[in-house]
Formats: structure tokens, C-alpha cells, sequence
């Protein structure tokens, strides 16, 4: 188990480089790629017991491996494999293959990290392939936003850095435990980065231009996997340190409404899913110990609706009611994925919502149910619109479609006991609301929220805003 | 002292990425920022001693911890990596907009 952990690990990123070197077998080597991680995080679940790895001595790489990492492992294998036969026929470089599939590997270290250097270290190697994917069309607008993106995450990155040398000044060690004993200034410092790197809140607002501007199959990876690297160590603390938990909650239910509330209102299909992005990390975080199954529910219904989303006929809403040009199947695989991330019944988006709403305090339900109608009402957009288009659907895509759709529906055995009358009842109630609500008022509405605050100076102003707030949460 | 000049090279580059108008002067003063990281992380690593921890015959007391050194040096070779990507992608958009002013470019970009 301990050389087979090892060996998968490393496995990804030997890969990644052999592709460049032998061009003609490229697609072949990362869809086995992927396919191994999908066994791999499978038979974590098989295996139930949590594993623990100590490289070196206490100032060594320590790695955890447990069902929550499992289902981060399961959601990146998933995601990378649809985009990769997605792009099967596109004609792809070497190049795209190469990156992915360094990406995927860099986001399972993330997973099965234990330390926060280990930690820094991956992240890192993220923000450069996810750079290099961005910039990968070589237009100006591309490079740009792929420069900013690493600019914002690197700054983050910096802070992080000076509270991970803090932890190990308390403890001699750099492992995720110590937090707890280290001083309140690098609990701010860890969080404020992987908050900016994860996408959440008022620190995540890069995120719905990055998002959307890039190509589609690179946004479904991002919005799919990617931000989940900042989430999950975010998530892992929490469960350690009691400060950090309650930071994520605060966090998390925050992120949920602000994400949500720009989402109702924007006119761009791809800025909508990354809007909705940004208000699902909240779900996740609001109950860390059931985040996993969250992000598996997020990230294959995300992805599907990102790669569905690049093959629409526009990417503005009143166009797409206007055109009626829709093919309908491409309507039904919409509507499937747009259904489960609302929360309906037979996907696992359902499972996966009663059972964060069961974690909860009152207030904080309350919250989420308002964030619930909200994120109904977002997927109703893309549900009410006409279809009768006769446009060819590319293989690829149906393939892929096919594949995340289909763990949807698999998924749902992970929490079969959320089915029952009152959970039913309740979510139907809610999806409900926000479809009448979308129907009779909000498809008229006409508001423009602003975006200065997504201006690259805002964005790392900000920063040191959200630092001075939670260095003013951790003290009081 | 030392520690105070270090905080305050730190927020020196931060204020410096944000109050500089031009890319390249951003880049620049994020390697600040990140050279006062470094710095500081040497700082605490040399908090017990100067002396390097290699084995000899003679002991020389109180030594540096390794640790921090080595961790950082990981972070040397990244932040490198990473300026390097940051000034080649500056030179392909300084073709277009040779002033490098950021709001500009940001105004021509934003959808």
C-alpha cells in the first residue's frame, strides 16, 4: 500500500513527461493516467482505514491518505478524464496533454499532503501549469489573464510562505497539527493564501474572469479540480484546528450568498457557471467534515456544464433565447447537470446537500437554504432555454457528457439514507421556489452589478483587506 | 531590528504591487516582497546559532538550523520559475502596448 501510494504519485508526473517525449501516444498515455487514479481513489474507499506516511524523519514530506482525500482523488480523475476525451479529436498539442496531466499529478500531491511545505510546494506547481494551460491560445487577452492569475496566486503564495516558517517556528516541524500551537498571525497568513487560492469569498472574485476567459475544456478543468487544491488544505485544518473550522464556516456561508447573489444577474453563460463556482466552494467549506462528497458533486457537474457551455451557439442568454438553437440532447445533459448541482433527487448534488445541510446550526441552515433557491434559480437559466437547433454534437463531447453524468447518477450510493420524504419534499420546495422566482420575476430583471472589484489592483488590495479581518477574527 | 527591517521589506514589495502603475515595475517589486520572505526565513533559521551544522572534529557550539534553509531554497527555485513566465509573457504583451501600463491593458481586456 505504502510503495503503491508512492508510486502513483509519482507515476503522474513521470508521465507528464514522457508524453513530451514521445508525441504519438500522447492522448493514450493521459487517459491512462487518469484511469489509474480513478482505481487508485476507488480503492481507498475499499480499504477504509486511513494511511499514514512519514518520509524521512519529522522534518521529512508526511502524506495522509483517507476517505476524504479519496473523494478529491476520484472528483480530479473524473474531471481530467472527460476533458481529455473531450479534447481526443481537437487536435491538441503534446504540449496540452503534457500540462494536464502534470496538473492532475501536482493536484493529487495537494490531496495526500500532510505538511504545509509539501503543501507550497504543489500548490506551486499548480499555478504554473494552470498558467501555461491559460495562456495556451497565445492571444493578448489570454496571456494577460493567465499573468494575472499567476500574480495574484503568487503574492498569496508569499504570505502563506511567511506563515508556514512561523508554524514551524512553534513547533519544529512543519506539519498541518502544529497549526494549532503556532501564533494567531500565521493562522491569518495560511488562511488568507489558500483562501485567494482556493477561490473563496471576497479573496476569490480573480476567479470568474480567469474562469470564463480561457478555452472551455481548460475552464472545466479549473473550475472542476483546480480550486479545489486551495479548498481541500483549507479543509484539512479545519478539522484539526477549532479557530480554522470556525473561519470556514463564516467563510463558507459568505462565499455561498455573494457567489450566488452576482450569479442571478450575470448575462454570460461562462461567467454565470464561474459565479456559481465561487458560491459552491462556500458549500463545500460551510461543513468540512462532508465536504468531500461535495466536491465530487460539484466538480463532475461543473465540468459537464463548462464543456457543454463552450458548445452553445452564444455565450449571451438573451441571444440564446432569441436564436432557439439548442440541440436537444445537448439540452438534456444540461439540464442533468444544472439539475444535480441544484440539489435534485437521483443525482448526487441531493445526497451531497442534505447531507451538509445536516451538519449545521440553525443560522447557518437558514443561510444555506436562502444560498439553495439561489443556486436554483442560477441553473434555471439554463434550463428554460428554447431548444430545436440541428447542429452536430462532436463525439468527444457526448463522450465525455456521458462519463460525468453518469458518476452523477453512480454517486448517489455514497448517501442513499438521504432518501426519504421529508428530504425529497424539502428540496423539490426549493428547487420550486427558485424556478417560479427565475420565471415571473428575475428573467426580466435588467441589473448590472459592477465590476471594479474584480480590477487587478482591487483584487490584491483586497488581499491585505481580508488579512487585517482575519487577523482581527483569529485575536477576538 | 533585524526582524522589524525584514517585516518592513516585505511591505515595501506589497505596497509596491500595488501602487506601481507598470507591469514590469510589479514583477520587480514582488521580488522584493519575496526576497524578504527569504530572508526572513534565514532569520530563523540563524535565531540559535551562525555556525553551519557540518561534521569536524572540532565543535563549534551553537549551530544554524538547517531546515528553514533548505525548505527555502525549494521557494528560490520557484519564485525564479516563476518571474521567469511573468517577464516573458510582459514581453509578449509589451508588442502590443508598449507603455505597460496595467490599467490600460486591463481596460482593453475585461469583457
Amino acid at each position: 500500500m505504502n510503495t503503491l501510494t508512492i508510486a502513483w504519485i509519482a507515476l503522474s508526473l513521470v508521465t507528464g513527461f514522457v508524453i513530451y517525449l514521445l508525441p504519438k501516444v500522447d492522448r493514450y498515455l493521459a487517459l491512462s493516467v487518469a484511469v489509474v487514479s480513478l482505481g487508485y481513489g476507488l480503492q481507498i474507499f475499499v480499504e477504509q482505514s486511513p494511511l499514514t506516511l512519514q518520509l524521512l524523519d519529522n522534518f521529512g514530506v508526511t502524506l495522509v491518505v483517507d476517505q476524504l482525500s479519496g473523494y478529491f482523488i476520484l472528483t480530479n480523475a473524473l474531471v481530467t478524464a472527460a476533458v481529455i476525451i473531450y479534447c481526443w479529436d481537437s487536435g491538441k498539442t503534446a504540449f496540452f496533454y503534457m500540462q494536464t496531466i502534470i496538473l492532475h499529478g501536482s493536484l493529487n500531491a495537494v490531496f495526500i499532503c500532510a505538511d504545509f511545505i509539501s503543501l507550497y510546494v504543489a500548490l506551486e506547481v499548480i499555478g504554473i501549469a494552470a498558467f501555461l494551460l491559460i495562456a495556451y491560445p497565445r492571444t493578448e487577452r489570454s496571456i494577460w489573464v493567465a499573468l494575472r492569475y499567476l500574480f495574484v496566486s503568487n503574492t498569496a503564495m508569499l504570505f502563506y510562505l511567511v506563515g508556514a516558517i512561523l508554524v514551524y517556528q512553534a513547533n519544529h516541524s512543519f506539519a498541518f497539527a502544529g497549526l494549532g500551537e503556532a501564533p494567531t498571525e500565521a493562522l491569518a497568513l495560511i488562511v488568507l493564501g489558500l483562501l485567494t487560492k482556493g477561490g473563496v469569498f471576497v479573496s476569490g472574485l480573480w476567479l470568474p474572469l480567469t474562469h470564463s476567459e480561457s478555452e472551455t475544456p481548460v475552464s472545466a478543468l479549473l473550475s472542476g479540480i483546480v480550486v479545489k487544491a486551495g479548498v481541500f488544505p483549507l479543509i484539512r485544518c479545519a478539522l484539526l484546528v477549532d479557530e480554522v473550522y470556525a473561519i470556514a464556516r463564516i467563510f463558507g456561508v459568505a462565499a455561498a450568498l455573494l457567489g450566488v447573489f452576482y450569479a442571478i444577474f450575470e448575462k454570460d453563460t461562462k461567467r454565470t457557471l464561474a459565479l456559481s463556482t465561487l458560491s459552491q466552494l462556500g458549500w463545500i467549506l460551510v461543513a468540512p467534515e462532508v465536504g468531500g462528497l461535495y466536491a465530487l458533486a460539484h466538480g463532475s457537474a461543473k465540468s459537464t456544464l463548462f464543456l457543454i457551455a463552450g458548445n452553445l451557439p452564444s455565450r449571451n442568454f438573451q441571444e440564446l433565447q432569441q436564436r432557439r438553437s439548442i440541440n436537444p440532447v445537448l439540452w438534456v445533459a444540461l439540464t442533468m447537470a444544472g439539475l444535480s448541482i441544484s440539489g435534485f433527487p437521483l443525482f448526487v448534488g441531493f445526497g451531497a446537500k442534505i447531507l451538509t445541510l445536516s451538519q449545521l446550526p440553525t443560522a447557518y441552515t437558514i443561510a444555506m437554504n436562502i444560498g439553495a433557491v439561489g443556486t436554483a434559480i442560477v441553473y434555471a437559466k439554463f434550463i428554460f432555454l428554447p431548444r430545436g437547433g440541428q447542429e452536430k454534437i462532436r463525439l468527444g463531447l457526448s463522450l465525455a457528457a456521458t462519463l460525468t453524468i453518469s458518476a452523477l447518477i453512480v454517486a448517489n450510493i455514497a448517501y442513499y439514507q438521504a432518501y426519504t420524504v421529508a428530504n425529497i419534499t424539502k428540496v423539490l420546495a426549493i428547487i420550486a421556489i427558485g424556478w417560479v422566482a427565475y420565471v415571473f420575476v428575475l428573467r426580466r430583471s435588467e441589473l448590472r452589478l459592477p465590476r471594479m472589484l474584480e480590477q487587478f489592483e482591487h483584487l490584491i488590495g483586497g488581499m491585505s483587506l481580508m488579512l487585517i479581518l482575519l487577523f482581527w477574527m483569529v485575536f477576538a | 531590528m533585524l526582524e522589524a527591517c525584514i517585516l518592513a521589506t516585505i511591505l515595501c514589495g506589497f505596497f509596491g504591487i500595488i501602487f506601481k502603475k507598470n507591469i514590469m515595475m510589479k514583477i520587480i517589486a514582488m521580488d522584493v516582497m519575496s526576497t524578504g520572505v527569504i530572508a526572513y526565513y534565514v532569520l530563523i533559521a540563524a535565531r540559535d546559532g551562525l555556525f553551519t551544522p557540518i561534521w569536524a572534529n572540532a565543535r563549534k557550539g551553537a549551530y544554524a538550523d538547517p531546515v528553514p534553509q533548505a525548505v527555502i531554497l525549494t521557494a528560490i527555485v520557484i519564485g525564479f520559475s516563476i518571474q521567469a513566465l511573468m517577464l516573458v509573457s510582459v514581453m509578449k504583451l509589451a508588442q502590443d502596448n508598449p507603455t505597460l501600463e496595467s490599467n490600460e491593458i486591463e481596460k482593453s481586456n475585461m469583457p
